[in-house]
């Protein structure tokens, strides 16, 4: 077994809706190797969100509840964790990046006061002073994680700033951390350094509201990547924002996950942005994992039908060349899922087997490289579809 | 020219004022104002597509609400079809809007919840008073299949659709009462790929069956690139360039089409050795800066740039395509592509 982070297997996960109940997310299995970015796509309702919050169990139970299955986190399966001791794995270990960067600040506190909350629970963490998650093979070893290279030459001007509040929140940091505010605010402005951000000092006494997208959005990625997290989850952490402030976004994550060497699942609906930041790519439909695989690969020679017609749809014509490659009929009701595979009612190269029998789990593909799975009984005529 | 244009505009201008505060009108201080939209001239011929666009806050919305007078301009004139349209004002306006109709945005906000199918998609209908409410439901049993929805979910709530079906509820309302020119705001932004593609197919199935012109504002070069004629691309409150859809996507003069043509992420997974080149965000349109408002962010910007601004031209290389920009002939054969760096390769260098 190679060394991931985290892995999941056969993980279901199910909202109970008034007297329904209905499967979100059905039996996927997926890992992510220490050091590599994998990519999810799918459209929405596909569950790729509902996958994305259940590993740091973010999704509010009730109404969601998990199936079955097991999320395996550095030796500690977090589906037997209970809730209340979750938020000791979250931020250092699990960290999330959200779609919509106003809504992720806190609009009342100041940059400086967020980035240093952050920066501040890895520290009171690394020195063992708070509680920490135990596994079987012992507690969680801070020495295999990467190390940002935030060390630039810092200049350490200290500005008061800030109301009562602030003051009173600045004592109860300094009084768990055994850091001084001068400290903290060194190694804060040298995170905000570390995500280009320009004139960090102003920046540090602003609040969320007068920043940009993509000054927030960056912000966000300066406070995940604070707290040296095992894994980042990066869900849709672009699709808010302009495509020339997307692009410095991506190029800034690009050459951070180089930097910085850390495991990242990315969520996303822009087969574009996974085509540039990933290096394997997951595709789901209504709920499942229908192929996984290196991401040259799947984009190249897609061995599912759905990714295939998928990878088509993208607009890329004009006019004048004829009409846009469409996939016909609608994303299924996750109420009432069609019999058999789930995707028969809309594949060009549907049997009379696919609408009895569920579509297969993940299986290698002949001709393909080892790691590249799919989730269909024909995978190997998927190269042949027109 | 043969054909008249259908919609002219002539340095349209729409500025926002805000508020000052009690103390700044007690000191004086002179009203400072949003330049949302500031001089542009732009025209539809009829039947035409054209796209317009350009990223949030560059004016392009505000534009289309001007030319649909859901706003009032500041300044400028606008002609549809010869005639004067910002002096018409109570009875003759309320006429004058069955042909210019819009599809807004957001595909929720802009239904009604508690209005029934027919009542939404009838509305401008029962605006312009011509029909009886039985009239009003046949024509809108009529019109329902032709964008590609049910003809009985007549007494159905908006809820009970999907985002494209909403997309398509809104786009039957603007149909209704067989208007001229359609201003579609964002008509896919809101959807996926698969239901985009569904979409756009029919608005072009339906420009060709019923002649009508389409503006079309979005931010997604996809939806132009295929829907559209012409394509206008806007900037902080101006047109920096406009030409064929060809021309303008393929062979892209002004610096700031060059970056946004590269900013686009494309499926390709040997472009994650790339890296975007352009930093900087878009600056303020309180009081934006004098020259060039891509000045600040342009990699081929010189002095000049930043005191005068460039007019709309046409350049002898590129017949039929207008740029408003000093260096147009110097950057034309610059590819958007050099606006990316792969790594470990050097810099392209702009040009002395």
């Amino acid at each position: 077994m190679t060394d991931a982070v985290v892995s999941i297997e056969g993980l279901s996960i199910d909202y109970v809706v008034g007297a329904g109940r209905f499967r979100a997310v059905s039996d996927v299995t997926l890992e992510v190797p220490r050091g590599h970015v994998v990519g999810i796509v799918g459209e929405t309702g596909c569950g790729k969100s509902t996958l994305a919050q259940a590993i740091p169990r973010l999704l509010p139970e009730p109404p969601a509840t998990i199936g079955g299955g097991r999320i395996v986190f550095e030796g500690i399966d977090l589906v037997k964790v209970p809730l209340w001791k979750m938020p000791q794995i979250r931020g250092t270990g699990i960290n999330m990046i959200f779609q919509e960067p106003l809504n992720s600040l806190n609009p009342a506190f100041r940059i400086y006061d967020q980035v240093a909350e952050a920066v501040h629970i890895r520290h009171v963490r690394e020195g063992g002073r708070g509680n920490v998650v135990r596994s079987e093979s012992g507690p969680f070893d801070y020495s295999r994680r990467a190390d940002p290279k935030a060390s630039d030459a810092w200049a350490g001007k200290v500005v008061p700033g800030g109301g009562a509040q602030d003051a009173v929140r600045r004592k109860e940091v300094e009084r768990h951390s055994g850091f001084t505010h001068e400290d903290l605010r060194k190694e804060v402005l040298d995170y905000l350094r570390l995500v280009r951000i320009n004139d960090p000092e102003t920046i540090l006494d602003l609040y969320p509201h007068e920043l940009s997208g993509g000054m927030r959005q960056r912000i966000m990625i300066a406070m995940a990547l604070s707290e040296k997290p095992s894994l980042l989850i990066a869900d849709e952490p672009t699709s808010a924002l302009d495509v020339t402030i997307q692009a410095q976004v991506l190029t800034l994550m690009k050459e951070l996950i180089e930097e910085v060497n850390t495991s990242i699942l990315f969520i996303s609906h822009d087969l574009g942005v996974i085509a540039e930041t990933a290096d394997e790519l997951g595709v789901m439909y209504a709920g499942k994992l229908v192929e996984f695989g290196p991401v040259a690969e799947v984009f190249a020679s897609p061995r599912h039908p759905y990714t295939k017609v998928l990878l088509r749809a993208a607009p890329t014509r004009y006019k004048s060349d004829g009409p846009l490659l469409s996939i016909p009929g609608n994303v299924p009701n996750l109420n009432r899922p069609p019999p058999g595979c789930r995707f028969h009612p809309r594949c060009p190269i549907a049997r009379p087997v696919c609408k009895v029998e569920p579509g297969p789990p993940l299986l290698g593909v002949a001709g393909a490289s080892a790691t590249h799975t799919s989730a269909c009984h024909f995978a190997a005529e998927v190269p042949q579809i027109p | 020219m043969s054909t008249p244009p259908l919609v002219e505009a002539v340095d349209l201008e729409k500025h926002f004022p805000l508020t000052r505060s009690a103390t700044d009108v007690f000191k004086g201080k002179a009203r400072r104002v949003i330049h949302a939209v500031d001089g542009v001239t732009v025209s539809v011929m009829p039947g035409e597509t054209v796209g317009l666009i350009g990223e949030s806050g560059s004016g392009k919305t505000t534009l289309g609400w001007v030319i649909a007078r859901l706003h009032e301009p500041t300044g400028g004139t606008l002609r549809f079809d010869g005639a004067d349209v910002l002096g018409l004002r109570g009875t003759a306006l309320r006429k004058w809007r069955k042909n210019v109709q819009v599809v807004f945005q957001d595909p929720v906000g802009s239904l009604d919840p508690r209005l029934k199918v027919w009542q939404i998609v009838g509305e401008p209908l029962r605006a312009q008073g011509e029909l009886t409410k039985p009239q009003v439901r046949e024509r809108v049993h009529e019109l329902l299949p032709t964008v590609g929805l049910p003809p009985d979910c007549l007494d159905q709530y908006p809820h009970e659709f999907s985002g494209g079906g909403r997309q398509r509820l809104s786009l039957a309302r603007a149909l209704s009462v067989d208007p001229r020119l359609v201003v579609l705001d964002e008509p896919t932004s809101a959807l996926d790929v698969a239901v985009q593609a569904q979409i756009l197919n029919r608005l072009v199935e339906l420009q060709r069956q019923r002649g009508f012109a389409y503006l079309l504002i979005t931010h997604n070069v996809a939806a132009v690139r295929y829907v559209a004629d012409r394509v206008a691309v806007m900037y902080l409150g101006r047109i920096v360039e406009v030409g064929s859809v060809r021309g303008v996507l393929e062979k892209p003069i002004h610096p700031y089409t060059k970056a946004l043509l590269a900013a686009v992420p494309v499926a390709d997974a040997s472009r994650r050795r790339t890296r975007f080149r352009i930093g900087g965000d878009v600056p303020s349109l309180v009081d934006p800066p004098p020259g060039c408002r891509f000045a600040a962010r342009c990699p081929f910007v010189i002095d000049r740039c930043k005191v005068e601004y460039p007019a709309l031209r046409e350049i002898a290389a590129a017949p039929g395509q207008l740029v408003a920009c000093h260096r147009a002939e110097e950057v034309i054969d610059i590819a958007p592509a050099t606006l990316l760096t792969t790594e470990g390769a050097a810099p392209a260098a702009a040009p002395a």
